[in-house]
C-alpha cells in the first residue's frame, strides 16, 4: 500500500504545525498556573467530576446544545459543522479499517483515503460507508451553506448582529468555508473517473462523466487534491491565532472548570483558556444595552477578549462595561466575562501606599444594640426613606437592631474593587469585617445589592448570616412576625442586576410584593431584565447616556400599567426616578406603608 | 460671639500665580473630561462625601486646585477617597466624578 502523493505534503505539515502549536499553548498555560490551581487539578482529576467532563465535551464541543438553546437554527449551524466534520474524520478511520484491516495508515492515508483507493488498486466498494460518508460531508455542506447565509441574514439565525472579524479571523473563516465544497468537487472527479461513491458524490461524478471531457477531468483531478490539501493547511496554520483556537481551548477549559478551577479577581494563568475558548459568536453583542441603546460598537464581551488577547486592550474598553451580567448568562461557552472584565482593571500598581485609609483606624460610628446589624450602605443614604421604612419594619418586628452606618459608615469596598484596586478595598473589607465582629452581630441585614454581593463573596464572615433585606422582609411576613395588608395595588418589580444574576434572588422580593398587591412581570425580568445604567462597574459612559439607558428600562417597566414601580436597589431606584415622572419605590418603602398593627 | 461658624472658612486667602502654576496636566486632565468645566461649585460633591463625613477630604477644593495647576498633596488626598460614587449621583451637572477622580490619579499619581 502506498501513501505517498506530492500534494499531501502541505495537509501534513500544516498537521504537524497545528500540533505543535497547540501543544505549546496548553503546556504554557498550564505550567504557569498558581500553584493552587495545579492542587486543585491533582485533587479532582480522580474523581467523577472528569467523567462529567467528557460528557460535557460531546454536549458542548461537539453539539453545542447551549447554543440550540439560544436559536435552534444557529445550534443546528454550530453542531453540523463541529460534529459533522467530527463524524466524518472517524467515520472515515473506521472505512479505512473496513477496507484494510488493522493495517497502520499514515494520517493522510485516513484523510485522503479516496484518492488512494484506485491508487492502491482497490475497485470493491463497500456501500455503506461510501452512503454514510456522503451524508455526513452533505450535513456539513448544510452547516457552510447556513454560515454563508447568516453573513447576508443574521436575523434568519436568531441574531440581530453579528461580530466584526479581524484578519486572521478572516483567513481562517474563508478557508473553512471552502474546505468542504472543494472536498465535495475533488472526491465527484474521484467518482467520475474511477466510480463508486455514494448518493451525492456518486451523482455529481456522474454527471461530470457525461458533461466534462475526460481529458480536462484528468487535468484538473491532481490540482483539485492539491487545492483541498492546501485549504486545510491554511486552516490549520491560522487556527492558533484566529478565534477557531476555541475548538481546541473549550476542551481543557471544560475539565478544568470541572476541577472547580475559577478566575479570580487578579489575572492568572487560568484566564488564557477562558479568553481563547471565545468563539467569538457573537451571542454577547445583542444582550448588551450599550449596544442597544447607545450604539456603542466595540467593547462588547467579544471585542473585550479579542482585545485582551491580543493585547490590545485599551483602559477604556476595559472600563466600559455595566458589568450588568446579560451577556454572561448568554455565552455558550460559558465564560466568566465579569470576573475577566473586572481583572484585566487590577492596575499594575494596585498595591496601596501604606498610610491609605490610615483614618479607618479606631473609627465607629454604629448606635444602636442587636444581634441583627443593619447595614445601610453608601447609596442608601442617599435613599433616605429606605433607612426610615427599614426602622420601621425593625420595630414593628420587634427587632433589637444594631445600625451600623446610620451616623455615616465606611464603603463596602465594592466600588474600589470593580475599578481594579483590589488591594485597597481590602482596607475596607478589613475595617467592616473587625466593625461586625465587635459588635457580635449574627445576622447582617443590608439594603443594597452592591455592598452584599461583596459582602457574601469577598469578605471573611464565617458565623454572621449575610441577608438582603429583601430576604429579611419575607421572613418577617413568613413567620408571622411582621404583620402586613393585603391590598390591590400593582407592582412591577425591576430585577437589579447584582441582587439577580449576580445572587440568583429572584423570588423574595417578589413573595413579599405578593403579600401586599399584585406583581404584574416586564417584558425582560429575572435573568434576563435590564440594567438600570447607573452601574458603578461604568467610568467611561457620561450622565446622557447613563440617563438613555435608564429611559428605556424605566418605559418597559411602566409599558405594564402598573401603579408602582418597584425596586430593591438604592441605585436602581435613583434611576428609575430620575427616568420616570413617577416616584419608584423600594420594597422596604412598599412594605412599611402596608404594616398592620 | 464665640467660635461662631459661617461655614466659610474653607480657604484661607491667599495669592494664585496661574502665570507660574505649570498647567500641562491641569490641561491634560480638562481636555480628557471637558465636562469638568460645567461644574459650578455648588459643593453637592463634598456634601454627600462618604470620605468627607469621616475626614477633611474636600473633593470640590481638591479639582479646584487642580485645575488652578496646584497639584501639591493632590495625590494623597485623592487616596483618602473611597470611589463609593454618591458625588456622581448627587451632581446637578452631571460631570462623572469617579472617572474624573480615577483620572486625576492616573496624571498625577504613579501608575
Amino acid at each position: 500500500m502506498t501513501f505517498d502523493a506530492p500534494f499531501t505534503i502541505p495537509f501534513t505539515v500544516g498537521c504537524f504545525f497545528l500540533l505543535v502549536a497547540i501543544a505549546t499553548k496548553w503546556i504554557i498555560w498550564l505550567v504557569r498556573l498558581p500553584r493552587t490551581d495545579k492542587r486543585l487539578i491533582r485533587r479532582n482529576i480522580l474523581s467523577l467530576e472528569t467523567l462529567k467532563g467528557v460528557w460535557e465535551v460531546i454536549r458542548e464541543s461537539l453539539l453545542h446544545v447551549r447554543i440550540f438553546r439560544v436559536n435552534p437554527m444557529l445550534g443546528f449551524m454550530h453542531a453540523s459543522l463541529a460534529f459533522g466534520w467530527f463524524l466524518l474524520i472517524l467515520v472515515g478511520w473506521i472505512e479505512t479499517i473496513a477496507y484494510l484491516g488493522m493495517e497502520w495508515v499514515p494520517l493522510q492515508g485516513h484523510v485522503f483515503f479516496k484518492y488512494f483507493m484506485p491508487v492502491n488498486g482497490i475497485t470493491e466498494h463497500i456501500s455503506l460507508f461510501e452512503q454514510l460518508m456522503d451524508a455526513l460531508l452533505l450535513v456539513v455542506l448544510i452547516g457552510v451553506a447556513m454560515a454563508w447565509f447568516k453573513r447576508l441574514r443574521s436575523k434568519f439565525m436568531g441574531m440581530r448582529r453579528t461580530t466584526k472579524h479581524v484578519l486572521f479571523d478572516r483567513i481562517a473563516l474563508s478557508a473553512l468555508w471552502f474546505i468542504f465544497p472543494t472536498r465535495l468537487i475533488a472526491e465527484s472527479m474521484n467518482a467520475a473517473l474511477y466510480g463508486g461513491h455514494g448518493f451525492l458524490t456518486g451523482s455529481i461524478g456522474g454527471w461530470m462523466a457525461n458533461t466534462i471531457p475526460h481529458e480536462t477531468l484528468v487535468t484538473l483531478y491532481d490540482p483539485s487534491w492539491w487545492v483541498y490539501s492546501s485549504l486545510l493547511c491554511l486552516f490549520f496554520v491560522a487556527l492558533p491565532f484566529s478565534r477557531y483556537m476555541h475548538i481546541f481551548t473549550e476542551i481543557p477549559l471544560i475539565f478544568l472548570r470541572r476541577w472547580k478551577l475559577r478566575p479570580t479577581a487578579q489575572r492568572k494563568s487560568y484566564d488564557n483558556f477562558e479568553v481563547e475558548a471565545c468563539s467569538r459568536c457573537g451571542i454577547c453583542i445583542d444582550p448588551c444595552q450599550l449596544q442597544e441603546d447607545l450604539g456603542i460598537n466595540d467593547t462588547q464581551s467579544v471585542y473585550f477578549l479579542r482585545d485582551r488577547r491580543y493585547n490590545m486592550l485599551s483602559l477604556k474598553i476595559a472600563n466600559n462595561c455595566l458589568m450588568c451580567g446579560r451577556c454572561e448568562t448568554k455565552c455558550p461557552v460559558g465564560i466568566n466575562l465579569n470576573t475577566l472584565r473586572l481583572n484585566s482593571r487590577a492596575k499594575r500598581r494596585n498595591i496601596p501606599h501604606e498610610g491609605r485609609y490610615k483614618y479607618l483606624q479606631g473609627l465607629d460610628r454604629s448606635s444602636g444594640n442587636g444581634k441583627v446589624g443593619f447595614f445601610a450602605g453608601c447609596m442608601t443614604s442617599l435613599t433616605p426613606g429606605v433607612q426610615r421604612s427599614m426602622k420601621e419594619i425593625f420595630d414593628a418586628a420587634g427587632d433589637d437592631v444594631w445600625y451600623a452606618d446610620s451616623e455615616g459608615g465606611v464603603c463596602c469596598g465594592r466600588p474600589l474593587m470593580l475599578s481594579g484596586e483590589t488591594d485597597a478595598a481590602r482596607k475596607m473589607m478589613e475595617y467592616n469585617s473587625d466593625l461586625f465582629r465587635k459588635h457580635g452581630i449574627t445576622t447582617l441585614v443590608t439594603s443594597c445589592p452592591i455592598c452584599l454581593r461583596v459582602f457574601k463573596e469577598n469578605y471573611d464572615l464565617e458565623g454572621i448570616e449575610i441577608v438582603h433585606h429583601t430576604e429579611y422582609i419575607d421572613r418577617l411576613i413568613a413567620s408571622g412576625r411582621l404583620h402586613v395588608e393585603g391590598g390591590n395595588e400593582s407592582y412591577t418589580y425591576h430585577d437589579p442586576c447584582e441582587l439577580g444574576r449576580g445572587l440568583g434572588i429572584y423570588d423574595e422580593p417578589r413573595r413579599v410584593l405578593a403579600a401586599v398587591g399584585r406583581i404584574i412581570e416586564p417584558q425582560h425580568s429575572r435573568r434576563d431584565a435590564l440594567c438600570c445604567g447607573s452601574s458603578l462597574a461604568n467610568t467611561v459612559i457620561d450622565d446622557g447616556q447613563q440617563l438613555r439607558i435608564a429611559q428605556r428600562m424605566t418605559r418597559e417597566l411602566e409599558a405594564t400599567g402598573c401603579d408602582v414601580v418597584v425596586t430593591a436597589c438604592p441605585l436602581c431606584n435613583k434611576a428609575v426616578n430620575r427616568a420616570s415622572s413617577r416616584p419608584a419605590e423600594d420594597v422596604a418603602e412598599v412594605v412599611a406603608k402596608k404594616i398592620t398593627k | 460671639m464665640r467660635n461662631l461658624n459661617f461655614g466659610y472658612g474653607i480657604s484661607r486667602p491667599r495669592a494664585i500665580d496661574l502665570d507660574n502654576n505649570d498647567l500641562r496636566k491641569s490641561n491634560d486632565i480638562i481636555a480628557e473630561m471637558p465636562e469638568l468645566q460645567a461644574c459650578i461649585g455648588c459643593g453637592s460633591c463634598t456634601a454627600s462625601c462618604t470620605a468627607g463625613n469621616l475626614t477633611d477630604f474636600n473633593f470640590r477644593k481638591l479639582h479646584t486646585a487642580v485645575r488652578r495647576g496646584e497639584y501639591k498633596g493632590a495625590y494623597e488626598e485623592l487616596n483618602k477617597c473611597m470611589l463609593c460614587g454618591k458625588c456622581r449621583l448627587v451632581c446637578p451637572r452631571g460631570i462623572n466624578t469617579r472617572a474624573l477622580i480615577m483620572l486625576i490619579k492616573r496624571k498625577l499619581g504613579d501608575f
